[in-house]
């Protein structure tokens, strides 16, 4: 009886075991919720889609402080606030310890590199495609993006790593590239990239609205080869743009940069953002609040500030008084009221036009209106406003919904006069004309003859808080007393900044260029 | 072959009989008694009474009583019982032998449990430590690994603060980068990352295994340590006692740190020269005027953590416990209420929860037991907004906390700091008021156990199936409301997690006694599964307007909107199968061996199979002839080495993967796949090699005991975080190696005085010294924030915080053109009077990236802890201290001026910083504050993290046997506890525990007073 329990046991037992180790075949099982590259079925070409918008997102989603470090240097605007690496930038004080150089840095490369992993992945699916053109056009886009970037990275570090793939392990040794030879590359690029390109307006897509084309890549080859100074490349290309008359001006430079100016026919490259017309809930957007003033009282109550730390300078609004310009002045800069006294503190500007308010032409005050001083900035960038009651109602993010202008066709004719008055020769348009229509718009008269220094100004005067275009122009033809103004002097040894420390660590290679 | 091996099976339990039992020729006697216990007089049932040396034997009754015929005079009656010291006794004439046994004071005897099983203490050949109940509830707290802080050494505990949070544990340093290197738990024989569901006072024992050759018989999920807690279990043959024990007290926030003032704050603004900080300054002026006792200072001096922390924050705790048992049944049922409310004022900031648990064992016969135990847990917690915390620090004291010129501050009119120009609303109140946080946690932890004598006191099996089942409800609520410049909208998340976790273990052990050889074998296998699943999902624009008032209407169902990237869904699997044996041995208990081996399963790495060995031997001195130390009476010598795996590491993929994300083109929101080029390879597990050398010795009759051992433990194939060049994904690898040695001794000393004091004194500590010993190829890894850089450098410790090394401040132009730097340099780097000198490492005259060097480790390098206790009568005093040093703080807040300037700052910088010439040595200017050069990662941002506290100092009364009017009144017990009321230190933060290093925004751990009453029903 007792052996015969015993025996009931051990079977109870083994049976026990047999079960349980019965599991192990449950080790093989896959992790979850991981999608592989290596499982990606290639012939379904059409999941190519989603890699071309992919890489649109790394390109539009633009960390913020990587436009100010860009921009900021140039006689048309002044850090304001207390961003001390931003201020210290602007007034030509490096550190490489600087948290911004390395996140810049980054944000640009990491686009790169992912830049390079989707390009390889539409080439594993372009075997399958039936239409392999979609590949070679989707790749060719990326080609376009991957070019800004470096052109971006470029202007401001001088010599640079070329990334060749998405393999970052080769890049300990990859030899740093001059400026040259990286602008030289960004033509060369755009070169390859062009006949595969869509041949329309960006706004003319109708896969991706807004997406690049032809012109884009031909803006990106002209703006590298203008850094080479090689004007009839920067004439060529500009020249092809313009000749296609597939751009045109937006009539109204003031709503040019908000909502009724989205995706324009003007715009050549524009980081596309949204509230997808919702109250609340998702949204794309890009940190205006940056630029935005951090006193108002706007006409739609509750709608947020910024932080005001993109300052125009008194410089670059005299000089705007000084020409009578219109509507690029009150476009470009939001006044306050303390800001307004300051300009009148110079008796030759004693008497301003009526738009110089504090009152924007929607009803949005700027700044403090109880006569105490605006601590950060006394004036605050147009451009990056959205006026309170373009704001889809529900929505209190400063310049929420708002999409961010990159390449518009004002600086492809303006490109194109500064090469020729450099010597460059154009069967398409002349530098005058291009001037004109540029200065047509914003109700100036023509002028004839221009000069170089004309040119300039008219770029001055048309892109003042953009993408530090100014800046750019001056240190390229190193107008050291121009960028030498209130309180800050420039050498050309400022030009480029220095390698982010983190960056030094990891790619020795950067020491001693 | 059925009938043969029934055959076998028949024949083998005789067979063993037969060679252990002696002839019995001479002439038997029969003996009768009673066991009485010393400790209160009362008869001892089930105590086992045996003739030496034979299988004669027999447990007593109820009563204690025993009747047992013995071979002779000669015969010898061996009286045993758990807790109590064992008698032997030589029959002679006697023929009732009545015995008082004597509890066992001596811990050598003391049965320790081990995974799949227990051991007596002084068999031991490996590092344990246990703690049993009384020790872990003399801290009030719900956390029960909180009590153990200072008590073990080798068991680094990080307070948490915050009401419902565990404490970060670490057994032996750390040897992995990854899962904060948190012990395994192992609660009657299931297993967890954190025990923060538990009751402390259902907890019978907490072991600690502390070196390999302990924990390795949990192979693959052991190489953090294993932490093994056993809940309680009632008694055989005991009537039903019922206690209730509990405790209400106060948490009072500790070494609140002083910031600036305004007066203080005003100065230092406008030190630095901004002339924005001078507008705000002036605002303030205009908006809330100025103080009529010093005209330069805003009338407004705004102490914001006296404004956001409360006085006294309650804690209780209540539980009623029955346990008892008859013959062949022995129970513990409970049920324990625990509430804690935060240290935050003005909103929801608490945590709360109700356990019920009942632990049955029944013995069916005289070779079955069965039993179960279950532990149901449901706490509610309501987490306030972390910020809080941070913007406390920050928010300038001259704003006020209410504004009634900010009429568009809605529902209740805060005061905004973007009033005065401040970037932010600053005031911490915001965060306060307008959300809610509940996080809602159910735990059902079950476990069934059968335990079959397949030969009776020979070989036991045993099958436990472990279940636990839990879910994590949260629910996160922004209220509607304006800071007066901007409106923010209401918006619900929730989201909603299940567990569901089991384990199924087998095991045979096998225990022989053959003359002196003593063996004990086990073998077995365990399955594992683990799964998680969860929802969440956001909805904005609450209809109604969400309101504390109306909690019942949160839900998404009334929001407008659903946000479309705020729902997703999510999931885990992980399975583990392993097979284990483990063989100890021990000859007349003075040679002891030991031996474990696990082979382990899983199907999270590539890797799917590991063998985990361990050997472990010990020699006890004492038992020798030859030993002849007076004064000694307990020596042993043991050593043991193990493998151990940790699975605990973030499985990778080991290939390229793609994220799919969100745009806008044209206004619509499309998707798009980013394909992320780089990837986590990490297709094994880590695995430890542990070293552990050792001493246990009893003095002085057992008056004092030494525990001492050394240990090395090496991590090999240890995760790391690599960063990787131009991409801001950073990989991690299987390519570290670590090493954790150190050294640690625990000595107790318990008296007993003839006056009738009785009282005991101990202490220990701990050292350890971690070290990198290969990064798989570089010398160095960078880790940490690019701005506060931590470097795990070969042959120093793990992610070592790394920057310049100061030496004070420059005084004048003269200590700068005198300081060795280059004329270039000083030119270049615009270094002024009133910034730091940097050490120049190498002597270039330059001061850039090779003049850094390691600033200090976040890990301690000594921790310590030593305790009193007094008895006297019906009093019983006892203190507890502990302490930690050789680690280091980085001061994460100040660091925080890197990127945002317009703040307040504490106040030993405010009134310390350089203000000229011989003003300071320390601090720099306020201006040298916002300079590049003042702000690159040094040691003014890493400082001293030691520190020194008071633990726990606690007072308690008993009422024994006492009539009140005739009437017997129950057994109490009142208890006045102080934890904490005493910390230490020089770092300038709220306190020094911060688990990894970075303090930017620590939770306060408060003191905690209370009164405690236990009665015995």
């Amino acid at each position: 009886m007792k052996a015969l329990n015993i025996v009931k046991k051990l079977t109870a037992l083994s049976l026990a075991m047999v079960l349980a180790t019965g599991c192990d075949d449950k080790l093989n099982d896959p992790l979850e919720q991981r999608v592989l590259v290596e499982d990606t079925d290639y012939t379904k070409t059409e999941n190519m889609a989603q890699l071309i918008t992919g890489a649109y997102e790394l390109l539009y989603a633009l960390q913020w402080e990587t436009f100010p470090l860009l921009s900021v240097r140039g006689d048309d605007v002044n850090a304001a606030g207390d961003q001390f690496p931003l201020t210290e930038t602007d007034f030509f004080r490096y550190d490489r310890s600087f948290w911004m150089y390395n996140s810049t840095w980054l944000n640009f490369y990491d686009d790169i590199i992912k830049f390079h992993a989707t390009m390889e992945e539409i080439e594993k699916y372009k075997e399958f495609a039936a239409n392999p053109a979609t590949a070679d056009q989707y790749i060719a886009e990326i080609r376009v993006m991957r070019a800004f970037e470096l052109f971006q990275l470029a202007r401001l570090w001088g010599n640079i790593l070329l990334p060749t793939s998405s393999q970052t392990d080769g890049l300990y040794t990859t030899p740093v590239s001059s400026f040259e030879e990286v602008m030289t590359h960004i033509s060369e690029e755009m070169d390859a990239a062009i006949p595969l390109l869509p041949n329309v307006r960006p706004n003319q897509r109708t896969d991706i609205k807004g997406g690049i084309t032809r012109y884009t890549a031909l803006a990106v080859k002209a703006m590298a080869n203008l850094e080479l100074k090689n004007y009839q490349a920067v004439a060529d290309a500009t020249g092809a743009i313009i000749s296609s008359n597939a751009f045109e001006l937006y009539p109204d430079f003031y709503e040019l940069f908000k909502i009724p100016g989205k995706l324009s026919n003007e715009s050549l490259l524009e980081f596309q953002y949204s509230d997808f017309g919702q109250s609340s809930g998702e949204a794309e957007y890009y940190l205006h609040a940056f630029f935005g003033p951090n006193n108002w009282t706007p006409a739609v109550a509750g709608s947020s500030g910024g932080w005001g730390f993109w300052e125009p300078t008194m410089k670059y609004i005299k000089f705007m008084l000084d020409r009578n310009e219109t509507v690029r002045l009150e476009t470009s800069v939001l006044f306050t009221r303390e800001g307004i006294q300051r300009i009148q503190e110079d008796p030759n500007y004693a008497n301003l036009p009526a738009f110089v308010s504090n009152t924007t032409r929607d009803g949005d005050v700027i700044g403090r209106t109880d006569n105490q001083p605006n601590p950060r900035a006394i004036f605050s960038s147009g451009k990056h406003y959205l006026p309170s009651n373009q704001l889809t109602p529900g929505r209190t993010r400063y310049g929420e919904n708002k999409n961010f202008l990159v390449i518009r066709y004002a600086e492809i004719l303006l490109m194109h006069a500064e090469a020729l008055v450099n010597g460059a020769t154009s069967t398409v348009m002349s530098a005058d004309d291009a001037v004109n229509e540029v200065r047509n718009r914003a109700g100036l008269p023509d002028i004839s003859g221009v000069t170089l220094n004309e040119v300039l100004n008219e770029k001055f005067a048309e892109f003042g808080m953009e993408w530090g275009i100014r800046f750019y122009d001056l240190a390229r033809y190193e107008r050291t007393s121009e960028l030498t103004h209130d309180g800050r002097t420039y050498t050309p040894a400022a030009r480029f900044i220095p390698y982010p420390l983190a960056q030094l660590d990891l790619l020795t290679q950067l020491n001693g260029n | 072959m059925k009938k043969t091996l029934r055959s076998y099976l028949k024949v083998l339990p005789v067979l063993l009989m037969c060679a252990l039992a002696q002839p019995a020729w001479a002439q038997s006697v029969v003996v009768t008694g009673t066991v009485i216990s010393s400790e209160d007089g009362q008869p001892l049932p089930t105590v086992t009474v045996r003739e030496k040396n034979t299988n004669n034997g027999m447990t007593t009754d109820m009563n204690g009583r025993y009747r047992l015929t013995v071979s002779g005079k000669d015969a010898v009656l061996v009286f045993s019982f758990v807790g109590f010291v064992t008698q032997e006794v030589v029959v002679g004439n006697q023929t009732t032998i009545n015995i008082t046994l004597n509890p066992n004071v001596s811990e050598l005897g003391e049965v320790v449990v081990i995974g799949y099983g227990s051991q007596e203490q002084k068999d031991l050949t490996s590092s344990i430590s246990t703690v049993k109940t009384d020790e872990i509830n003399k801290t009030p707290t719900a956390q029960a690994m909180q009590a153990l802080q200072g008590k073990v050494p080798g068991l680094q505990i990080v307070s948490s603060g915050a009401p419902g949070a565990a404490p970060t544990v670490r057994v032996r340093g750390i040897g992995s980068l990854e899962g904060n290197a948190a012990p395994l738990y192992v609660v009657d024989g299931m297993f967890f990352e954190s025990i923060d569901f538990l009751n402390p006072a259902d907890i019978e024992t907490i072991s600690v295994l502390k070196d390999a050759s302990a924990s390795a018989i949990y192979g693959v999920r052991a190489s953090n340590g294993v932490i093994l807690i056993e809940t309680k279990s009632g008694s055989y043959n005991k009537q039903a006692e019922v206690v209730y024990d509990g405790y209400y007290g106060v948490q009072v926030a500790q070494n609140v740190l002083k910031l600036a003032n305004a007066q203080q704050f005003t100065e230092y603004a406008l030190a630095t020269g901004s002339s924005a900080d001078a507008a705000f300054i002036d605002n303030a002026f205009q908006r809330f005027g100025r103080s009529r006792i010093n005209p330069n200072v805003p009338n407004v001096n705004t102490d914001w953590y006296g404004q956001v922390l409360e006085t006294a924050a309650p804690i209780q705790n209540h539980s009623l416990t029955v346990s008892g048992g008859s013959d062949n049944t022995r129970y513990s049922l409970g049920v324990n209420y625990f509430q804690q409310d935060g240290l935050l004022k003005s909103t929801r900031n608490e945590y709360e929860r109700l356990n019920l648990r009942s632990k049955i064992d029944f013995d069916v016969n005289e070779n079955l037991r069965v039993g179960g135990n279950i532990n149901i847990s449901n706490g509610t917690q309501y987490v306030a907004e972390n910020s809080v915390w941070f913007k406390t620090y920050f928010a300038v004291p001259i704003l006020p906390v209410y504004d009634d010129l900010n009429t568009a501050a809605t529902p209740v009119r805060l005061s905004n700091a973007q009033t005065l120009g401040y970037r932010g609303s600053q005031n911490p109140m915001y965060d306060l008021l307008y959300n809610d946080n509940r996080n809602k946690i159910g735990k059902f932890l079950a476990n069934f156990y059968a335990e079959a004598d397949l030969i009776p006191d020979r070989l036991t099996f045993r099958t436990a199936y472990n279940y636990s089942y839990s879910n994590i409800n949260s629910r996160n609520v922004n209220f509607e409301y304006s800071d007066g410049v901007t409106d923010f909208q209401s918006s619900i998340r929730r989201s909603h997690a299940t567990s569901f976790n089991q384990i199924w273990d087998n095991y045979l052990t096998y225990k022989q006694n053959i003359g002196l050889h003593n063996i004990t074998a086990v073998a077995g296998y365990s399955f594992r599964s683990e799964s998680t699943e969860g929802l969440f999902a956001r909805g904005t624009e609450l209809d109604p307007s969400p309101s504390r008032i109306q909690e019942e209407l949160w839900y998404i169902s009334l929001a407008d909107v659903i946000d479309q990237g705020g729902v997703g869904d999510f999931g885990a699997k992980t399975y583990g199968s392993s097979y284990f044996t483990r063989l100890a041995y021990n000859y007349d208990d003075r040679y002891l061996l030991y031996g474990t081996y696990r082979r382990d399963g899983t199907n999270i790495f590539q890797q799917k199979w590991g063998n985990f060995f361990t050997i472990g031997a010990g020699w006890v001195l004492s038992e020798e002839n030859f030993f002849n130390l007076s004064g000694v009476d307990f020596l042993k010598i043991r050593g043991g080495w193990g493998q151990l795996g940790n699975a605990g590491v973030t499985p990778s993929v080991g290939a390229p993967t793609v994220e799919q994300r969100f745009l806008a083109i044209d206004g619509v929101r499309v998707p798009g796949n980013v394909v992320i080029p780089t990837y986590d390879y990490v297709d094994r597990w880590e695995t430890t090699e542990e070293l552990n050398i050792g001493v246990s010795s009893r003095m002085f009759n057992e008056r004092l005991s030494v525990e001492a051992d050394y240990f090395q433990r090496d991590t090999k194939d240890a995760a790391v975080t690599i960063i990787l060049p131009l991409i801001r994904e950073n990989v991690r690898r299987s390519a570290a190696g670590i090493r954790n040695s150190g050294i640690e001794v625990a000595m107790n000393w318990s008296d007993e005085l003839a006056n009738g004091i009785s009282y005991r004194v101990g202490g220990n500590f701990a050292t350890l010294n971690n070290e990198v010993l290969t990064l798989g190829g570089p010398q160095y890894l960078d880790g940490g924030q690019a701005e506060f850089r931590q470097r795990s450098i070969v042959g120093q410790p793990l992610q070592a915080f790394f920057g310049y090394e100061t030496d004070g401040i420059f005084q004048n132009q003269n200590e700068i053109n005198n300081s060795g730097y280059t004329a270039e340099f000083i030119n270049d780097s615009g270094i002024e009077p009133g910034d730091f000198r940097y050490k120049d490492q190498n002597g270039d005259g330059v001061i850039d990236d090779q003049d850094r060097v390691v600033l200090g480790s976040f890990l301690p390098t000594l921790t310590y802890g030593f305790n009193l206790a007094v008895s006297y009568k019906n009093f019983d005093f006892s203190a507890d201290f502990q302490g930690q040093s050789g680690h280091s703080i980085l001061n994460r807040k100040r660091g925080e001026i890197i990127f945002t300037t317009d703040t307040n700052i504490d106040a030993e910088l405010a009134t310390n910083l350089w203000t000229g010439e011989g003003t300071s040595n320390k601090y720099p200017s306020a201006a040298g504050l916002r300079k590049g050069w003042n702000q690159s990662m040094s040691d003014y941002f890493v400082e001293d993290g030691s520190y020194f506290r008071i633990q726990n100092v606690r007072l308690a009364y008993n009422i024994r046997n006492k009539t009140v009017l005739g009437t017997d009144i129950p057994d109490a017990r009142i208890t006045f506890t102080a934890e904490r009321p005493l910390t230490v230190f020089n770092y300038n933060g709220f306190n020094p525990e911060v688990a990894n290093g970075i303090d930017r925004q620590t939770y306060p751990i408060p003191a905690v007073y209370t009164l405690g009453l236990n009665i015995k029903f």
